[in-house]
């Protein structure tokens, strides 16, 4: 049953479908989105578990096929999901549509808050909307990446030559504080072979990151020595020291703490191509 | 069986220097140990470290929890979840209420009165500044509402308590902006978290600033104290400080608080509980995978305010990395007692005294080595004690290895976990490794998460095997009569 469903449901789609839709592009909806689903409404104003409340923005659906989740949910073909609607009474018993959602009550059952929805009509078969929906995510995600680009000061690709504990100047205010959130700021030394932005091949440029295991920092890129990547650099508003040494000249010094400022370095050609097509 | 497991003191001497020597004591009736990650999210495998408990007074069927557990949705969600309970920690959902993209850096929390309204202090991220909330009833899913907020803040820990229809909350925190170096600060709320007041507690030099943890501890005559590290001088990861107790007999009413217990060495307020003792800081793996430094609980007796109880963990000098000291006051911090328990290699102490003055006390201590060896094991304590710890119960609720899993960021368990008392209960929560095994659970565990007992794994939703981690477990235990 599940396997049929996944496999060729009759589905539909349509972008005429809630005023949620009409005002929302697939990609806007993907991008406020960490769970997107195709299910059938089975029940109105009420809810799939009762540690949810139930009001008239709730409905039951029924999962026909995940198309986007966190590997940590526990979401499949068959279950049946508490969704909050944007609107009461948008949805009706037995419709079938896309959701777009995100987590709100995570128990014996799932319950999500609707961002939006696309309405079905069939025949639609299940992989012409994951293709669409996988679709808006990379434009979703080059759109973000390409705002990372856009607020570097440099983007280069290139090897992390050496790493060493940052020498912070220490400023009235910001005098050393000794707490567990401390980032313990260390700075990798890149050679860069491809500069892509602000920078030029046979360059040396100074990047500033945590080297503090402490859970504030959690998530944040790290260095290694041989490390190489595609790297977008920042100029350094965050250790309150601007400027870093090479060779016994300061030189202004750089931060990458978003994970898309730490990219493969065969990525390079692909930031390229967004920096020329802005 | 309670003659069995209760032991003499001269025996507990003995077994506390020797931990690695005592057998677990045997299954006791009463006690609920459960593993808070939902059934919806099997595949978690995240490091949920520093747990933490609030309870709801006037119904034992309410609890709040937190860990450093992630928004599901991702590092990109703009809210971070509290677990909670309304069967009493039977069961748990979890929510994402908190005003903190995927997750906190810090977070504590309590409950005032009547409807159950939560505050909590958080460290927020990103920028990391402190933010005092509150939600007029926690199981609503609406995103908490800020009351306060500043920068340069660490550990907020809230208490509340409700008086005359209006709720006191006091945060103790590390303000790094206080003048003087003089940064152990209390602020106080005494309408409901409306506005707070920042009141500083430390009176005497310090190196520059204080330890980070500061411990409010309230009882039903309105008095309120607080514990704190002195932090006099540091050489290299070493820090020399007193251990300081403050007191305040009118809930911090007053326009000068915290001035009501005065060391008879220099007539300044604050008590001097132990001084000069070494605190190791150490900001990495150092004790079971877990960093250590700031260990650090106060509990009274709410009935009686006399009867006050501390433990905090310093390095004794004996070959030891990090040890719990446990003392107590019965004239209201005038004067304390030697050790009443000394216990090597633990931490994240927490104290709790029952209605009935029993006082608990659960802890986490590495045996086996000192966490560097595939014997090592983190063992998880619940004591008990009805005389002062002249003698105690001690309940094993957990014992896992403490190699594993990696650690995937600080703290690896918790720089704290959480005890509390109603009724005639223990209530409490610590993390631990969540690999379904009986005999890492002496006293029983329920999972709501899928698990296989007979192979010890975790499962997803589709029977597929989840690599083990660190989950945050619920606990209750009958208070001794």
């Amino acid at each position: 049953m599940h396997t049929r469903s996944a496999t060729l449901l009759t589905f539909a789609l349509s972008l005429l479908g809630s005023p949620a839709v009409t005002q929302m592009s697939r990609a806007a909806l993907v991008k406020q989105s960490d769970i997107v689903f195709i299910g059938t409404v089975t029940q109105v104003g009420a809810v799939a578990v009762s540690e949810v409340p139930a009001s008239a923005r709730t409905v039951v659906a029924r999962v026909d096929q995940v198309l986007e989740k966190p590997a940590a949910v526990d979401l499949k073909p068959g279950d049946s999901v508490t969704v909050q609607t944007v609107r009461p009474g948008s949805l009706k018993a037995g419709t079938q549509a896309t959701f777009y959602t995100t987590g709100w009550i995570f128990g014996r059952g799932v319950a999500v808050r609707e961002v939006g929805h696309e309405l079905g009509h069939s025949p639609v078969v299940v992989a012409d909307q994951q293709e669409a929906v996988a679709r808006a995510r990379r434009d979703v995600n080059d759109a973000e990446l390409r705002a990372h680009i856009q607020k570097a000061a440099m983007v280069v690709a290139g090897r992390v030559e050496q790493v060493r504990p940052a020498e912070l100047a220490a400023t009235p205010a910001r005098p050393k504080r000794i707490t567990e959130h401390d980032a313990d700021w260390q700075e990798a030394i890149i050679q860069v072979e491809d500069g892509l932005k602000g920078a030029q091949a046979g360059q040396q440029v100074v990047v500033r990151f945590p080297g503090s295991h402490d859970d504030a920092w959690v998530g944040t890129p790290r260095f290694a020595v041989g490390q190489e990547g595609t790297f977008l650099l920042h100029k350094d508003s965050t250790t309150g020291s601007p400027s870093a040494m090479i060779a016994g000249l300061s030189v202004p010094a750089y931060t990458a703490l978003h994970k898309l400022d730490v990219l493969p370095k065969q990525d390079a050609p692909h930031i390229r191509d967004l920096i020329r097509k802005p | 069986m309670w003659t069995r497991v209760i032991t003499i003191a001269a025996a507990l001497c003995v077994a506390c220097a020797q931990p690695d020597q005592q057998a677990p004591p045997g299954k006791l009736a009463g006690i609920r140990v459960v593993d808070l990650v939902p059934v919806s999210l099997s595949g978690e495998t995240w490091q949920d470290a520093e747990p933490f408990l609030a309870l709801y007074g006037s119904n034992p069927k309410l609890m709040a929890a937190s860990a450093f557990t992630p928004n599901p949705g991702g590092s990109a969600s703009a809210t971070a979840p509290i677990f909670v309970s309304d069967d009493g920690g039977d069961s748990w959902t979890l929510r994402n209420t908190l005003p903190s993209e995927a997750m906190t850096a810090d977070i504590t929390h309590a409950v005032g009165g009547n409807p159950p309204v939560l505050y909590a202090g958080i460290i927020k991220v990103p920028e990391f500044p402190l933010n005092e909330l509150k939600a007029a009833d926690f199981f609503s899913p609406a995103t908490m509402t800020l009351q306060a907020s500043r920068p340069d803040i660490d550990q907020p820990f809230v208490r509340a308590t409700e008086v005359s229809s209006a709720d006191r909350v006091y945060v103790g925190l590390n303000d790094f902006d206080a003048p003087d170096g003089r940064t152990a600060t209390v602020d106080v709320s005494l309408n409901g978290g409306a506005t707070f007041a920042s009141r500083r507690i430390e009176t005497r030099t310090t190196v520059g600033q204080n330890g980070p943890s500061i411990r409010p501890a309230l009882a039903q005559d309105h008095t309120v104290y607080v514990a704190y590290f002195g932090w006099r001088s540091n050489t290299a990861s070493n820090v020399t400080s007193d251990v300081v107790v403050v007191r305040d007999d009118s809930g911090a009413t007053g326009a000068t608080p915290f001035r009501d217990l005065v060391d008879p060495s220099d007539h300044l307020p604050g008590r001097l509980v132990a001084t000069h003792v070494t605190i190791p800081w150490s900001n990495a793996p150092t004790l079971g995978q877990e960093r250590i430094g700031s260990t650090l609980s106060i509990a009274v007796d709410a009935l009686h305010s006399d009867n006050v109880y501390l433990a905090w963990a310093d390095r004794a000098g004996t070959g030891d990395i990090y040890t719990v000291h446990v003392r107590r006051s019965t004239d209201r911090g005038a004067t304390w007692s030697g050790d009443l328990r000394t216990l090597t290699n633990a931490t994240d102490a927490s104290l709790a005294v029952s209605t009935n003055g029993t006082v608990g006390l659960l802890y986490q201590q590495v045996t086996g080595s000192t966490g560097t060896g595939d014997a090592s094991r983190w063992v998880t304590h619940l004591e008990q004690s009805r005389d002062g710890f002249a003698t105690h119960q001690d309940v094993v609720l957990a014992t896992a290895p403490a190699t594993t899993p990696t650690f995937q960021f600080l703290p690896y368990i918790g720089d704290y976990n959480c005890l509390l008392t109603r009724g005639s209960e223990f209530l409490g929560i610590f993390s631990a490794n969540n690999t379904p095994d009986s005999a890492n659970f002496p006293q029983g565990v329920v999972y709501q998460r899928h698990v296989d007992f007979p192979t010890h794994r975790l499962l997803d939703g589709s029977g597929a095997p989840v690599a083990v981690s660190i989950d945050p477990f619920f606990f209750s235990v009958p208070v001794l009569p």
